[in-house]
């Protein structure tokens, strides 16, 4: 990979990027079959946009983790003959190209991208993100106009505030008036008409939102200010409106654009789905995406392959695991008549199935689009704000139209603006910053560090785990396997057996093997023999050697090497047993120490000896071996119903379960797509070590969010008395009300660094 | 004072040209991705290659 980034003279991509990349995947043949898919013409109808020769498609990639990655993609594919543009957007993990149908296929675009190790898929942006992405443009125009204006109001006013140029005549003044009225009014049309019509939404459900009392400071301001303006008597406050009105827009605007890019990676995860299936149309089988089949279509699901649609067996019967869709375990046997859901994986057995339901109406984007909902939900504390606001409202209200009414009775002429000042500067927008500005913050910090936030409220509920379960293969160790012992029986030395061993090894392409390699294979093997799942055999100097599992040997296996995994015999005498473990990755014994606060779990479905090995090398004191995913998720029900909270950190298919059961839990950017689609946390770069940094932004975050929603009441309670009693003009007010919310914002900001 | 009667319009008038460039930013896309562009002037892609300086080609064999 690294000599397709060289010889296409994008070494710069090495000084600029900030994250280390994901490792390119190795068998190029059968990546190319496999992108074959995407060739085919009605998958490029669905997803490719044609003029004249120009495709356009829109793609997820995963993998991209900093902007030099962008820059690699869009650099690699434009040396391509035929592509015509390259367009990566790096925060949304996408990319948008066009290329000459003619001259190029996707799928040699697509295996060009693998390439240099990224894993770009054909996608197709849902309606709901076109209005997501329509509002963010929406809200980002409102707010570029209420920024100008309000410099431009404000740059008028600020003179005749602090009489900074000498005496202004009233002419002048009056002219000012009529420019700053000109310059505030597409304001309060434009840039405000969103309050306008959450208050009224608010209103229509009879709850009094926090738009309430701001649509009513705008408009009794506005109104009397072009009154004023109009008869030329009393006081306007149109810089206030506009800056009023910009920061709220501000912290709006905030809010809306951390939502936008959790809806968008959320979506990225949708590529998760089957993407292919078989076609059955005569006699032929067609490769199609599991996308474009339409009911009463046949598909052929082989053993070993996901069931793409929701459908009917009408020929065959199977063994189906369900574990993705109900978390059951047990193999379920269905035959021809029986129902199979999309997502089910067929371990055993060939199926003809009958579409019932396309794709969109399955089962499994059923689940998918729940996980999408659960996105959206808001912290509880943010909710508690919420509701809390909404009681502040009712009696702001009410104490406006109380100030009101007292001081018509001591002084008619400030009574007006006493109720504004009120109704601006208790204004609870500080407090409904708090929450959402310390989580926005906390979560772009930890983007900025390989680890992607897939909920919100995950942040919140990690500080208060107590209880945390670790898988051990793929997680804490990194699925390569090393000799960690040999048992000899024969009558030569040890290394002897094993250049043995890996002679015969040196023909066997399974991970296993590569134990081997670091032995010398000084012997010619012939009749090399290789079972599956069992182990391989050979000849050397006329003795035939078997080298495998217990099962695999020809004579019972002694006591004393019961902990051993893989054996080697000749024809007659057992010789030699090997114990191979998986090799640790190295963050792990920091990650452990760094968490002995906690009731840290190992558990993991590998027989007992090896799982207490690495438990002791990593110093956990508590694991449970030979624990199959049921069991596994007991585990965590049983430690939930003694009132824990429980983080769970794995990466395999079988862990998908556990880890959605969990209260918060995080998988590696290189586990299983379906780890990486139910973990409400990704570490992108696979460094257990960041866990502890997880925690640690948890609880800082946390802190800030008290803090915050502390200063916003304190602030609040504290001002109302002095608007109530008239010692705030509405100028002073909306300055002390910025002021709060520009604090919570920065002291939120401080969670970036 | 009779000039800021000309100026005030003037500067409305530019405000006004600024406003509709920014719409017009919004709306083709130009905010849609903050985080790349701010790095994008470091990859010198105009500049030809110096082959003499020799760079440190150790870690990076084998991504």
């Amino acid at each position: 990979m690294a000599d397709a980034i060289v010889k296409n003279g994008l070494e710069d991509y090495y000084h600029y990027r900030s994250e280390f990349a994901e490792k390119a995947s190795e068998n190029e043949a059968d990546l190319l079959q496999k992108l074959k898919v995407f060739d085919d013409d009605s998958i490029l109808q669905e997803f490719v946009e044609s003029q004249d020769d120009a495709s356009e498609i829109q793609l997820t990639i995963s993998g991209i983790n900093c902007a030099a990655c962008g820059w690699l993609i869009e650099k690699q594919l434009a040396k391509l003959n035929g592509i015509m543009r390259v367009g990566v957007n790096v925060s949304a993990r996408r990319a948008s190209v066009t290329w000459n149908s003619e001259q190029l296929k996707l799928s040699q675009i697509l295996s060009h991208i693998e390439k240099i190790g990224f894993h770009a898929k054909p996608f197709q942006p849902e309606q709901h993100e076109a209005t997501f992405r329509q509002e963010n443009k929406a809200f980002l125009k409102r707010l570029g106009l209420a920024g100008l204006m309000t410099m431009q109001v404000m740059m008028l006013n600020i003179g005749t505030f602090f009489d900074l140029f000498g005496h202004i005549d009233a002419e002048t003044k009056q002219y000012f008036n009529w420019i700053s009225l000109l310059l505030t009014t597409p304001v309060i049309l434009y840039s405000a008409s969103e309050f306008y019509t959450s208050a009224i939404r608010g209103l229509r459900a009879g709850t009094f939102n926090m738009d309430v009392p701001i649509v009513l400071a705008l408009g009794i301001t506005y109104i009397s200010g072009v009154f004023a303006t109009a008869q030329n008597t009393g006081q306007t406050y149109f810089e206030s409106l506009c800056m009023f009105v910009f920061l709220l827009l501000v912290s709006r605007y905030l809010e809306h654009s951390a939502r936008y890019k959790a809806f968008q990676e959320s979506a990225n995860m949708l590529e998760y789905l089957p993407t292919t299936a078989t076609l059955i149309e005569g006699e032929t089988l067609t490769p199609v995406l599991a996308k474009s089949l339409k009911v009463k279509q046949l598909v052929l699901v082989k053993a070993g392959e996901l069931v793409p649609v929701d459908g009917i067996i009408i020929q065959g019967q199977g063994q189906l695991d369900q574990a993705m869709l109900t978390g059951e375990f047990d193999l379920i046997s269905k035959f021809t008549g029986d129902q199979v859901l999309a997502g089910s994986l067929n371990q055993l057995g060939t199926l003809t199935v009958k579409v019932t339901a396309s794709l969109q109406h399955s089962t499994l984007n059923q689940i998918s689009k729940l996980q999408t909902q659960a996105m959206g939900t808001k912290p509880r504390i943010a909710s508690l704000a919420d509701q809390f606001s909404q009681y502040f409202v009712v009696v702001v209200l009410v104490i406006a139209c109380v100030s009101y009414v007292v001081w018509q009775q001591i002084d008619p002429s400030e009574a007006l603006w006493v109720m504004v000042a009120v109704l601006i500067a208790t204004c609870p927008c500080a407090l409904g910053l708090a929450t959402p500005s310390a989580l926005s913050c906390a979560i772009a910090n930890l983007n900025s560090k390989g680890v992607l936030l897939k909920r919100g409220d995950a942040l919140e509920q990690i500080a208060f785990v107590d209880w945390i379960g670790l898988d051990k293969t793929g997680t804490f160790t990194e699925g390569q396997f090393v000799l960690t012992q040999c048992i000899n029986l024969g009558q030569q030395p040890d290394i002897h057996y094993l250049e043995i061993a890996a002679s015969i090894e040196r023909y066997s392409s399974h991970p296993i093997a590569k134990a081997f390699r670091d032995y010398e294979s000084p012997h010619t093997v012939t009749e090399f023999q290789s079972e599956m799942g069992k182990g391989v055999s050979g000849i050397i100097a006329g003795v035939a050697y078997k080298l495998g599992a217990a099962s695999f040997m020809d004579m019972s296996i002694p006591e004393n090497m019961s902990a051993c995994n893989v054996f080697l015999q000749s024809d007659s005498d057992l010789l030699c047993g090997f114990l191979l473990t998986d090799k640790l990755r190295p963050q792990g014994v920091t990650l452990i120490n760094d968490l002995k606060a906690y009731d840290i779990n190992l558990i993991s479905g590998d027989i007992a000896p090896i799982v207490k090995s690495v438990a002791e090398q990593l110093g956990i004191n508590n694991w449970l071996a030979e624990q199959s995913p049921e069991d596994k998720l007991n585990t965590i029900k049983a430690a939930q119903a003694n009132k824990h909270v429980v983080l769970m950190v794995g990466d395999g298919i079988n862990d998908g379960p556990v880890l959605a059961q969990a209260d918060v839990s995080i998988t590696l950017g290189a586990g299983s797509d379906l780890a990486k689609s139910s973990a409400d946390i990704v570490l992108l770069d696979n460094d257990l070590a960041k866990i502890q940094m997880i925690f640690r932004i948890a609880a800082r975050c946390k802190s800030k969010i008290k803090q915050n929603i502390g200063w916003a009441i304190g602030y609040n309670l504290l001002i109302l008395p002095l608007a109530v009693m008239g010692l705030l003009s509405p100028w002073m007010a909306v300055l002390g009300m910025s002021v709060s919310s520009l604090i919570v914002v920065v002291n939120s900001t401080r969670l970036l660094k | 004072m009779s000039s800021i009667y000309v100026l005030i319009p003037l500067a409305i008038l530019l405000v006004s040209i600024a406003i509709g460039v920014f719409f017009w930013a919004v709306k083709s896309n130009q905010f849609e991705d903050l985080e790349r562009h701010g790095s994008s002037i470091l990859f010198d892609d105009d500049l030809p290659k110096k082959p003499s300086k020799p760079q440190p080609t150790t870690n990076k064999s084998d991504e």
